[in-house]
């Protein structure tokens, strides 16, 4: 009896250092299970060669943890996550744009960031890491969507706001100082393209500027709101709002296309790679800072030269003085993952992303944390100035469950007043029509 | 006594060949009903049901509100108008063309490997690769505008073929058009191959002319052929998808080429709304059925044996 | 005693020589309209990009761009990741074309040839399938292959498309006409239904198969949602899946572009090669006598 609880107290005793820990012993030996985590993401060749270094480095710190890397066409990748989801597989790890990942995260397919597991003391610690806003979009702020206040359901993998590239050289061709006349509202930039522009014929050769045609909610939309008008009102009833800016900035794409000045359209090869290629094709498009090192890799001639610039969104005469929309890609966790997957799959993105440097130098990803911001590979990046700057008048893309639909309408809006010439007034009367409904039925 | 007993063995003769019958039939029943009937059933039972298909709620049984807002709805039939206008306009030229140049290569009968090679080599090309291909010959400095701009003599002028409502129609039935020409061609010349030489040999001894002989015998004779390719042809250009799909995601219209199958995709895996796709797919699925049957009807009526 | 029914060699009926010419004519115009595209891809495939968009278009390359070609191999991130991908497609639309064909054939046989109950049935469920659009049961489909555990396998990229309903129709169609006594005859002798459709059916009915091969081949070549759905590993995607990513990065190569069609396109083109010469079996009795 004795010698039983001496070995009882032995063993007792021998094992104390194991529960040392108190409250976090059960999390303890349940992260030691082992674990096997996928992520899916789009094609980038320079951030999956580093990510993949990420990952080797974290399996080596973290054996008990497999992690499988996939990658897929960034045009289908949303479909096969969704299908995945549909059918109970989807991966652990993913990332989609804001406006991709918001009805899944509204449907309650992703998992609460455990900021405690990340080493911070509560949200607002990890909030406070990032530029003003920027985890608003994922933040179910007052428990609304899923009873838990103030939960952070994604990070952001990048923030992209655009601005313009102009290719100095073109500007001088056609007997412009681009430092002096580039264009500062929009009237300036229709008058400028109209002195650049090349046909032969009907068909345009050079172009000034030209539209990021597609993105119409990320980069268009701007303009109508620097006139005054909204997608959808702040109260989340009426849908385009002000019809008088919307009419206003449709005449402005109308004017813009093959029957109005003829100066670009929908139809041309998309202006971004034309805009590398320094062909003297296209002298301006918009971008983000991530275009840069696209640049770099595909024409360090041009890169190298110093002969472009990036000069900041423009504005109409007497509009709002709104910058170009910023958009997200976030990395977000699978929910219909068991609890300590999920935890680990968390601690992987958010060591991910703490090479915030990385991302912008190697793969030219800007990562809205105060650090990158702050940091020598931000500014040393030409012309990050003038992001940022744009930033601070900028605000988030509009983003619903049904963002995709509005986007579609808003272009098949503004190809209907560019291509079948359409009035601007019949357009934005259906457009919000349209819109209308759609607000109306997800309500 | 002598013909019962032929009868019997006459019977036993036939459920012995029905029962083989059956057996070569079992693996395709196996295999449809794992992955077609069942898939399709699925599909098809969500109709009745609002589903949105991420979100683990489970269905909920709505009767026949799907039905009704999809048939009110423009967007469907203007859905149905893009796909009845590119399969009228994709197949009957399909069927028509193909048979012709098959039986021109038939006619002139040499090198019928080399004719079939070149007739059908568009349609060695993957989807993907002939929408990267086509798209870059619509481009506005593309040659389909210069071949266009030399035949009237003109310059500079933009078709718009991607651009513009009603071209990007027609660019779509172009591509389709000469991605499976090749194809149906070669359906036909196999059909046509097919008819045994005799029987041409007894018409000629009967003192039948080569127009005879090609009204009388081989018309007739191709009718199998004919029924398959139409049938084919007409089912294929209803579930047309990834010549619209490829071209409306690098930023052509979408209204106007937005075929049924298309809506259908974009309802389930962007709207996330299964039954509402569902619905549009019966609907589909009714139609071809109906129109199927129609020629399955007409083709049977005139069956040839010989 | 067959081959006589089905490849003659008498030739009793021509055409005279000019219209005959005419003919060809015709044909030679239509087919040159038709190879346009392709040729422009293989021209293109030689360029470096900046030609392609140059307006005229050149048809002759200024340089020849082999570049374009190893751009095209190496891929997005230079892992000649392509080449498994050709390797994938290959084995799968190989195989795909392989069950397809006989499967196919067996049931298009049973349902020409024999007569049981609830035959109708059967045709008219299997026709059914066709009408339906692959985007509608696509869903649906993958989680019956989820389910079945044939995630990111060489089974899942091909067993879901072993047999198809168009192929059944084809055969079938083919079947109804060939000769019945001659399968009864060697029913009479004693052959099994098996044997008998082995040797006597099947081997008799080249062209149908041919072109039932030809075209499987490259209708599961061109498969590009399924295996994207089905495979995440990289060891397992398949052209099409390949493609899709190129074109997205390099948007503005086009030279690469066109060279990494161009290669995708070579097996299908090798394959139509190699199998059309069981097509000329049939040369019709228009035929002047030489192939």
């Amino acid at each position: 009896m004795k010698k039983l609880l001496g070995l009882v107290l032995a063993v007792a005793a021998l094992s104390a250092p194991l529960f040392a820990n108190g409250s976090q012993d059960s999390a303890a030996s349940a992260e030691k299970k082992p674990v096997t985590l996928t992520l899916w993401t789009h094609e980038d060749p320079n951030r999956q060669k580093m990510e993949e270094q990420f990952a080797a480095e974290y399996m080596a710190q973290n054996p008990h943890v497999t992690i499988k890397y996939s990658v897929f066409p960034s045009t289908k990748i949303q479909d096969l996550i969704s299908s995945a989801y549909a059918a109970k597989n989807a991966p652990s790890i993913w990332n989609l744009e804001l406006q991709k990942a918001y009805p899944l995260y509204t449907a309650g397919l992703v998992a609460p960031i455990p900021v405690q597991a990340l080493g911070f003391k509560n949200e607002q610690a990890l909030i406070d890491t990032y530029l003003p806003g920027m985890l608003d979009p994922v933040t179910d702020k007052d428990g609304k969507l899923f009873g838990k206040k103030g939960k952070i359901y994604g990070l952001p993998l990048e923030m992209v706001n655009f601005c313009i590239y102009l290719n100095k050289k073109i500007f001088r061709d056609a007997g412009l100082d681009p430092d002096k006349d580039y264009p500062k509202t929009w009237e300036d930039v229709m008058a400028v393209s109209e002195k650049i522009v090349k046909r032969n014929g009907d068909i345009i050769t050079r172009r000034g500027f030209d539209f990021r045609y597609g993105d119409y909610l990320i980069s268009w939309v701007p303009m109508v709101e620097q006139l005054g008008g909204k997608v959808v009102s702040d109260d989340g009833k009426e849908a385009i709002v002000n019809t008088q800016a919307w009419i206003k900035a449709l005449q402005f794409m109308q004017d813009w296309g093959p029957n109005g000045k003829n100066l670009g359209g929908p139809t041309y090869p998309v202006a971004r790679k034309v805009f590398d290629n320094n062909k003297d094709e296209i002298a301006m498009h918009l971008s983000g800072l991530y275009q840069e090192a696209r640049m770099k890799t595909s024409n360090p001639d041009f890169y190298n030269s110093k002969d472009w610039m990036v000069i900041p969104y423009p504005v109409f005469k007497g509009g709002k003085d709104i910058a170009n929309t910023y958009y997200f890609q976030y990395y977000m966790v699978n929910s219909q993952i068991p609890e300590n997957e999920q935890v680990e799959a968390w601690k992987f993105v958010a060591y991910m992303l703490s090479h915030g440097d990385m991302y912008l130098e190697k793969v030219a990803l800007t990562q809205p944390t105060k650090k990158v911001f702050e940091g020598e590979v931000f500014k040393s990046m030409p012309y990050s100035n003038v992001f940022y700057n744009d930033l601070k008048r900028a605000h988030v893309v509009y983003h619903s469950s049904f963002s995709w639909r509005v986007n579609e309408l808003i272009k098949e809006a503004i190809e209907n007043v560019m291509m079948n010439k359409v009035a601007p007034a019949d357009a934005v009367a259906k457009l919000k029509k349209d819109v209308q409904a759609l607000v109306d039925e997800n309500r | 006594m002598n013909t019962e007993r032929k009868g019997k063995k006459r019977r036993g003769v036939e459920q012995v060949q029905a029962r083989w019958g059956w057996y070569f039939v079992i693996p395709a029943i196996v295999f449809f009903s794992i992955f077609s009937f069942y898939p399709i059933i699925n599909a098809f039972t969500l109709s009745f049901f609002k589903k949105n298909m991420i979100s683990p709620i489970p269905p909920r049984f709505i009767g026949l509100e799907n039905y009704i807002y999809v048939l009110q709805s423009s967007d469907f039939w203007n859905s149905v108008r893009a796909t009845l206008t590119f399969t009228l306009g994709t197949f009957i030229p399909l069927v028509i063309a193909s048979l012709v140049i098959a039986l021109l290569i038939t006619l002139q009968g040499r090198n019928f490997r080399l004719w079939q090679l070149l007739y059908y080599s568009p349609a060695v090309l993957s989807s993907a690769v002939a929408a990267l291909i086509w798209m870059l010959i619509f481009t506005p400095t593309g040659i389909a505008n210069q071949f266009v701009n030399t035949l009237r003599n003109t310059s500079g002028m933009d078709m718009r073929w991607l651009s513009s409502g009603e071209m990007v129609q027609i660019s779509t039935m172009i591509v389709y058009f000469w991605k499976y020409i090749g194809y149906f061609t070669v359906l036909y010349i196999t059909g046509i191959t097919k008819i045994p030489a005799v029987i041409y040999e007894a018409a000629t001894i009967d003192g039948a002319s080569r127009s005879q002989a090609f009204f009388k015998i081989t018309l007739p004779l191709l009718k199998p052929t004919t029924a398959l390719v139409s049938i084919v042809a007409m089912l294929q250009c209803l579930k047309t998808f990834s010549t619209q799909f490829l071209f409306t995601q690098s930023g052509a219209p979408k209204a106007p080429i937005n075929v049924i199958t298309l809506n259908i995709y974009n309802t389930a895996l962007k709207d996330y709304n299964v039954g509402r796709a569902s619905v549009m797919s019966i609907l589909l699925f009714v139609t071809m059925l109906i129109l199927t049957i129609i020629q399955l009807k007409v083709s049977r009526s005139d069956d040839v044996t010989y | 005693m067959m081959s006589k029914a089905i490849s003659p060699g008498a030739s009793k009926l021509q055409f005279s020589l000019g219209i005959d010419i005419i003919i060809r004519i015709l044909l030679l115009l239509f087919a040159v309209i038709i190879l346009v595209p392709l040729v422009f891809m293989v021209t293109a495939s030689f360029m470096p990009s900046s030609e392609i968009t140059h307006m005229p278009y050149r048809w002759i390359p200024s340089r020849i761009a082999w570049n374009n070609f190893y751009r095209a191999l190496a891929g997005n991130d230079g892992s000649f990741v392509y080449i498994r991908n050709i390797l994938n497609s290959l084995f799968v639309s190989v195989t795909v074309a392989f069950t397809t064909v006989i499967l196919s054939s067996i049931t298009g046989y049973s349902l020409a040839k024999f007569n049981f109950k609830g035959k109708h049935i059967v045709f008219m469920g299997i026709m059914m399938t066709m009408m339906i659009p692959f985007e509608t049961i696509m869903v649906p489909m993958y989680m019956v292959a989820l389910k079945l555990g044939m995630q990111n396998s060489y089974q899942g990229l091909i067993v879901p498309f072993m047999m198809n309903a168009f192929g059944v129709f084809l055969m079938r169609q083919y079947l109804q006409t060939f000769p019945k006594d001659i399968m009864d005859a060697a029913r009479i002798d004693g052959c099994s239904e098996p044997k008998i459709f082995r040797s006597i059916v099947f081997v008799n009915s080249g062209p149908a198969i041919a072109s039932l091969a030809i075209l499987t081949f490259r209708q599961q070549w061109d498969n590009l949602m399924w295996p994207l759905m089905i495979a995440q590993d990289k060891k397992f995607k398949t052209i099409p899946t390949y493609i899709v990513s190129f074109a997205e990065e390099k948007l503005s190569d086009e030279g690469a572009m066109m060279a990494a069609a161009l290669i995708a396109s070579i097996p299908v083109i090798i394959m139509f090669l190699t199998l059309s010469k069981y097509f000329v079996g049939g040369s019709s009795v228009y035929s002047s006598g030489k192939e």
